[in-house]
């Protein structure tokens, strides 16, 4: 490569690592934030679930 | 019938028109997003550097500066920033609300927009501190935008931890709406830094038209995105724990 070329492009390579963490870091935390939310709002549900079998057993008797 | 209703347990709500739409909302907010990351490499044109000691044509346009490839990590990082204040804003009127009304509806709101708004900003510091990394070789800077929004995270962590202190509820809403809206206070401030006290690290980009017009609509579709994703959060997560209060109430229900 021409050595104005490697000049103009001399940051490009060396950013690379911080810009594929930035991206990369920020969407993990929105990822693990959904991933906790899912997980807590699948198990109230499944709580719901055996609560409602229980107080309907409990309005039967 | 009057003492009866007064006796019936009340449970709280959940499933509202904004809990049925989050889902397309996230799925639309990560949509744009892939879109304005797209256009921020391919599309959006690049932040000049350093000139160089020549000219060199790329892509039908003669180039004279180093390229600065570090800058397109603005693209995401304005919007997240954006995106927690407006969180902070949300947290700060549930909060008010709460104050007003001692209704736990809006303290679960205002909980929920700080959880959001936490999210957030540390998402912003993520991708603000790899920028300074690589472009002024430190993590940290004393700069006056950074300091203010340091102060802001630390609020915000000090509302939870505030917050799991506490065991009585209303004494614990209470305290944390006024830190809620000491983080609402915070907020103007920290906006407005740049303005009362210019940077170099934080140029006021807009008013001073320092934006292309690519890198305005590409910015627009990142900040529509990032917005989008950190509303469904909010509602998911609203859903979720309006849930949890349900189940908790039902519990009550059957031991009574």
């Amino acid at each position: 490569m021409n050595p104005v070329l490697v000049e103009i492009y001399s940051t490009v390579a060396p950013s690379m690592p911080f810009i594929i963490g930035a991206y990369a870091l920020m969407w993990v935390a929105i990822l693990v934030y959904a991933l906790i939310i899912m997980f807590g709002f699948k198990k109230a549900e499944k709580q719901m679930a055996v609560l409602e079998e229980a107080l309907a057993e409990q309005q039967g008797r | 019938m009057t003492g009866e209703t007064k006796k019936a347990p009340k449970l709280p709500e959940a499933g509202q028109w904004p809990d049925r739409i989050a889902p397309a909302v996230l799925v639309a907010g990560i949509v744009l997003s892939t879109i304005g990351f797209l256009l921020a490499f391919l599309w959006a044109s690049p932040v000049n550097g350093a000139a160089v000691n020549g000219v060199e044509m790329i892509g039908g346009q003669m180039v004279t500066n180093v390229l600065l490839l570090s800058q397109k990590i603005f693209y995401f990082h304005m919007p997240v920033a954006i995106t927690s204040f407006a969180a902070l804003a949300f947290a700060g009127y549930y909060a008010v609300r709460f104050l007003m009304t001692k209704n736990r509806r809006f303290d679960t709101c205002s909980k929920i927009a700080m959880e959001v708004a936490l999210l957030f900003v540390a998402c912003t510091m993520i991708t603000g501190d790899l920028w300074t990394r690589f472009e002024w070789g430190v993590w940290w800077t004393w700069d006056p935008r950074l300091t203010t929004y340091l102060i802001l995270m630390l609020i915000i962590i000090a509302y939870f931890i505030l917050r799991n202190a506490i065991d009585e509820p209303e004494r614990r809403a209470t305290y944390g709406a006024v830190l809620a809206i000491i983080a609402l206070i915070d907020v103007p401030i920290c906006f407005m830094v740049t303005r009362l006290i210019p940077s170099s690290i934080h140029p006021v980009v807009v008013r001073e038209g320092g934006m292309s017009g690519d890198m305005g609509i590409t910015l627009m579709f990142c900040l529509a995105g990032i917005a989008m994703v950190g509303f469904a959060l909010y509602r998911l997560r609203f859903r979720q724990v309006r849930l949890t209060e349900r189940v908790e109430a039902l519990k009550e229900q059957l031991e009574d």
